[in-house]
C-alpha cells in the first residue's frame, strides 16, 4: 500500500509498544530527531492510538505538535500496522506549520474583531431601535396630547371671538386682547408639536397643487399689514417679475414656512424693518429653484446662536418679556419642512446689524391647464344663509359656538349631542350640510358616515364635513375615501369656517 | 501504570488549551494563540487509588461548521467539549456539537464543559445554566483556576469507563 506521507524523513518500524524495532530508511532525520533522546522510543504520544490501530488501515495524524525539551515540532506522523510490527513514517512540517501559525493566527485574530464588531454593531441596532422607539412614543404621545388640547383651545378661542362684539369697557377690550393674543400662541404652539412629531414619526405628506408665488407674498403682505399694525418697525414684501405663473408644491407649508421666518423677524427686531422677497434662482425645462430670502434689522445673533439656531426648543433671550417666547420650535419646524420640499436653507446674522434667512427650494412648474382649475375655485357669494345645516358634537361649548357662526350666517340649523342622534334626525329630514365631530359617544362621526344605507332616503346627496382635531394630510384623506367631503380642523376661526362651509355648500370642494 | 488518550474537542477561542495550561502547568495566559493541529500534553495523576498518566490531546479549534479529523480519536479512552460561556453561539446548538463529537469519537459519553465563568455576572450564568440543563458537567474559569480539576477528573474517570 502506498504511503500517503512520501517525503518522509523518518521511516520506523516499532512494537505494539512503541519500542523502535529498526530504523528503515531516511538515517539523515538522526540529527533533526534525537532518537536516543527518544520522543519515540518508546513514543508516549502515540499511547492509546496505536492500541486503536487496525490492521492493514494507514492512519495519518497531521500537524502533531511534539515538545522535544526546548525545541517543537510539528509532524505529519502515518502509522501501518501489520501483525508483525508498526510502521512509522513521520514528516516534519514545522517550516510550514510555523508559517500556517502565523497565518492563523492572524485569520483567528480578524475572526475575533470580526466578532466583537458584530456584537458591537448588534448592540448599536438595539440602542438605535430602542431609541427609535422612544421617539415614535413620545411623538405619539405630544400628538395625542395635542390633539386634546385642541378641542378645550377651540373653545376658548371661539368664545374669545363671540365675546368682542358683547364687551363695551376699554378695560374689558384689553383683557379680551391679551385672552386672544394668548389664545392664538398656545394654537401656534400645540400645531408645532403636532407638526414636528409628524416630521419625526415621518408622517409628513407635502401637497403637490399649483401655487402662485406672487399671489402667496400678496397674501401674506394683506395678513400682515392687517394683523400688525400697530407695529413700529417697515414689513415689505417683494416678488420678482421673472417668477413662474404658478409652480407645484405647499402652499400651506410654503406659508407656514415664511410666517415662522417673519414671526421670528418682527420678534427679534425693535426698530428697522423684515423684507421678505421671493426671486427666481434658475430655471431650466420645467424645473424653478425658487429663492425666498426674510431679512431683518434687528438684534441679530452671535456665531454660537446662529448655529443652534434651527435646533430644537431653541429660544435666545429676549429683552422684551411682554413677547411671548413661544416653545422654540418655529425654525426647527421650518429647517424639517424645507428639507422635506428637497430645499435647503442658511441664515446670516451680525449682532446688532440684523439676520437674513435664505431658502432655496426646487419647484416644478405647474402646467397652465392645472393652475386654471385651481383660480376657478373663487368665491364672492354667501352660500351658508338659508342653507340646512345638521350639526353633531359632544361637546356643549363647541356646539354653543358653531350655532353662534351658523346664526350670524342666518342658517337653518339644528344641534345634536352624538352620532346616532344625528343619525335620527338624517332619517326624518333632508340637510344641505352635516357637520359632524369624528369622536363621538354612542356612534362616531367615521361610523355614520358609513351607514350610507341608513340614511340615504333623505340625505343621499348632503355634504359632510368633519369638525375634529386630527387634521393631518392622512387624517383628512381618510376622511374623504369614507365620504366627507371636506374636514374643519380645530381649532378653528369664525372666518375659516365660514370660508369652508361656503365652498363646500358651493360644490367646489 | 496506566496510562489514557484523553481529547479536548471544541471551537476555538473557547479556551481548551487554557484550560490544558492551567491543569498540566498551573499557568494561565491572556494572549491567545490559536492551535493548529494536535498538542499532546502529559500529566500524572492519582484517582480512585490509582496512577493514571493523562495523554491530552489538545484539539485545534474548529470554525462554523468544521469537524475534529476523526484519526485524532483513535484509540481516545474519553473526550471533553468545551464551550465558552460568554459567546452564545459556542452554547446555542450543543446537542447538535455533542452528537457530532460522539459520533466522530465512537464515544458514549462526553464529559461537557462550560468554560470563561470569570466573563460572566452570577445572573447571566444562572441564566445559562438554565438554558443548558443537564448537558453540562461543570462550569470552569481557566483564568482564575475555578473546577478545573474537577473538570479533568471527570474526564480521567470517564476514561476509566
Amino acid at each position: 500500500m502506498k504511503a500517503r506521507i512520501e517525503q518522509h524523513y523518518l521511516e520506523l518500524e516499532i512494537d505494539q509498544g512503541g519500542s523502535i524495532q529498526s530504523i528503515i530508511g531516511g538515517q539523515f532525520a538522526r540529527d533533526i530527531f534525537p532518537i536516543s533522546s527518544s520522543i519515540f522510543n518508546p513514543c508516549p504520544y502515540l499511547i492509546g492510538t496505536l492500541e486503536g490501530l487496525l490492521n492493514n488501515a494507514p492512519l495519518t495524524l497531521e500537524g502533531m505538535l511534539l515538545q522535544e525539551g526546548e525545541a517543537d515540532y510539528h509532524l505529519d506522523v502515518e502509522l501501518f500496522k501489520t501483525d508483525a510490527a508498526i510502521q512509522v513514517l513521520i514528516q516534519d512540517r514545522s517550516q510550514l506549520y510555523q508559517n500556517l501559525s502565523q497565518l492563523n493566527q492572524n485569520r483567528n485574530d480578524l475572526y475575533f474583531l470580526k466578532k466583537e464588531l458584530d456584537t458591537k454593531n448588534l448592540e448599536l441596532e438595539r440602542l438605535r431601535q430602542r431609541a427609535e422607539r422612544a421617539n415614535e412614543e413620545k411623538s405619539r404621545f405630544l400628538a395625542m396630547m395635542s390633539h386634546e388640547v385642541r378641542n378645550p383651545l377651540n373653545v376658548i378661542l371661539g368664545y374669545t371671538e363671540m365675546l368682542a362684539p358683547v364687551l363695551k369697557s376699554k378695560q374689558g377690550k384689553d383683557y379680551l386682547k391679551y385672552l386672544k393674543a394668548s389664545g392664538r400662541n398656545l394654537k401656534v404652539i400645540v400645531e408645532d408639536i403636532l407638526d414636528l412629531s409628524r416630521v419625526e414619526a415621518g408622517k409628513l405628506v407635502l401637497g403637490n397643487e399649483p401655487i402662485n408665488l406672487r399671489e402667496l407674498m400678496q397674501e401674506l403682505e394683506q395678513n400682515y399689514h392687517g394683523s400688525h399694525r400697530d407695529i413700529e418697525i417697515a414689513l415689505n414684501f417683494t416678488s420678482s417679475e421673472n417668477l413662474p405663473e404658478h409652480v407645484l408644491g405647499d402652499d400651506v407649508r410654503l406659508h407656514q414656512i415664511l410666517s415662522n421666518l417673519i414671526n421670528n423677524s418682527i420678534k427679534f427686531t425693535p426698530h428697522g424693518s423684515v423684507s421678505t422677497s421671493v426671486n427666481l434662482q434658475s430655471s431650466e425645462g420645467e424645473a424653478a429653484k425658487v429663492c425666498f430670502q426674510v431679512k431683518d434689522t434687528g438684534r441679530g445673533m452671535s456665531p454660537q446662536q446662529a448655529a443652534s439656531v434651527f435646533e430644537e426648543y431653541q429660544q435666545n433671550e429676549l429683552d422684551d418679556n411682554r413677547i411671548h417666547k413661544g416653545a422654540g420650535l418655529g425654525l426647527a419646524i421650518v429647517k424639517r419642512l424645507v428639507t422635506a420640499m428637497n430645499g435647503s436653507i442658511t441664515v446670516e446674522s451680525q449682532e446688532g446689524k440684523g439676520t437674513t434667512f435664505s431658502i432655496d427650494i426646487p419647484f416644478h412648474i405647474a402646467p397652465a391647464s392645472l393652475a386654471k382649475e385651481k383660480e376657478l375655485k373663487v368665491l364672492n357669494k354667501n352660500y351658508i344663509k338659508g342653507s340646512h345645516i345638521l350639526v353633531a358634537d359632544d361637546n356643549y361649548m363647541n356646539r354653543s359656538i358653531v350655532a353662534h357662526i351658523l346664526n350670524n350666517e342666518e342658517a337653518h340649523f339644528e344641534l345634536v349631542k352624538d352620532g346616532l342622534e344625528a343619525l335620527s334626525a338624517m332619517q326624518s329630514k333632508s340637510y344641505d350640510l352635516v357637520l359632524l365631530d369624528i369622536n363621538m359617544p354612542n356612534l362616531s362621526g367615521a361610523d355614520l358616515v358609513k351607514q350610507r344605507e341608513a340614511y340615504q332616503a333623505e340625505n343621499a346627496s348632503t355634504t359632510f364635513i368633519a369638525l375634529t382635531g386630527n387634521s393631518s394630510k392622512e387624517d383628512i384623506k381618510g376622511y374623504k375615501q369614507i365620504g366627507f367631503a371636506d374636514v374643519i380642523p380645530k381649532p378653528f376661526t369664525s372666518e375659516g369656517f365660514k370660508a369652508a362651509l361656503n365652498k363646500n355648500l358651493a360644490g367646489l370642494s | 501504570m496506566l496510562a489514557k488518550k484523553v481529547l479536548l474537542v471544541g471551537k476555538f477561542g473557547v479556551g481548551k488549551t487554557s484550560l490544558i495550561r492551567r491543569f498540566v502547568e498551573n499557568e494561565f495566559s491572556e494572549d491567545y494563540i490559536s492551535t493548529i493541529g494536535v498538542r499532546v500534553s502529559a500529566k500524572e495523576i492519582h484517582l480512585e487509588g490509582q496512577e493514571i498518566k493523562l495523554m491530552i490531546w489538545d484539539v485545534a479549534g474548529t470554525k462554523d461548521d468544521e469537524k475534529v479529523p476523526k484519526a485524532y480519536f483513535m484509540g481516545a479512552s474519553a473526550a471533553m467539549y468545551v464551550f465558552d460561556l460568554s459567546m452564545e453561539e459556542s452554547f446555542l446548538n450543543l446537542t447538535e456539537q455533542l452528537q457530532t463529537v460522539q459520533e466522530l469519537s465512537g464515544l458514549k459519553e462526553i464529559t461537557v464543559v462550560g468554560n470563561k465563568k470569570d466573563l460572566l455576572t452570577a445572573e447571566a450564568l444562572q441564566k445559562i445554566m438554565a438554558l443548558t440543563q443537564n448537558q453540562v458537567d461543570l462550569y470552569t474559569s481557566a483564568k482564575e483556576n475555578d473546577h478545573v480539576e474537577e473538570a479533568f477528573k471527570a474526564l480521567a474517570l470517564q476514561s476509566l469507563k
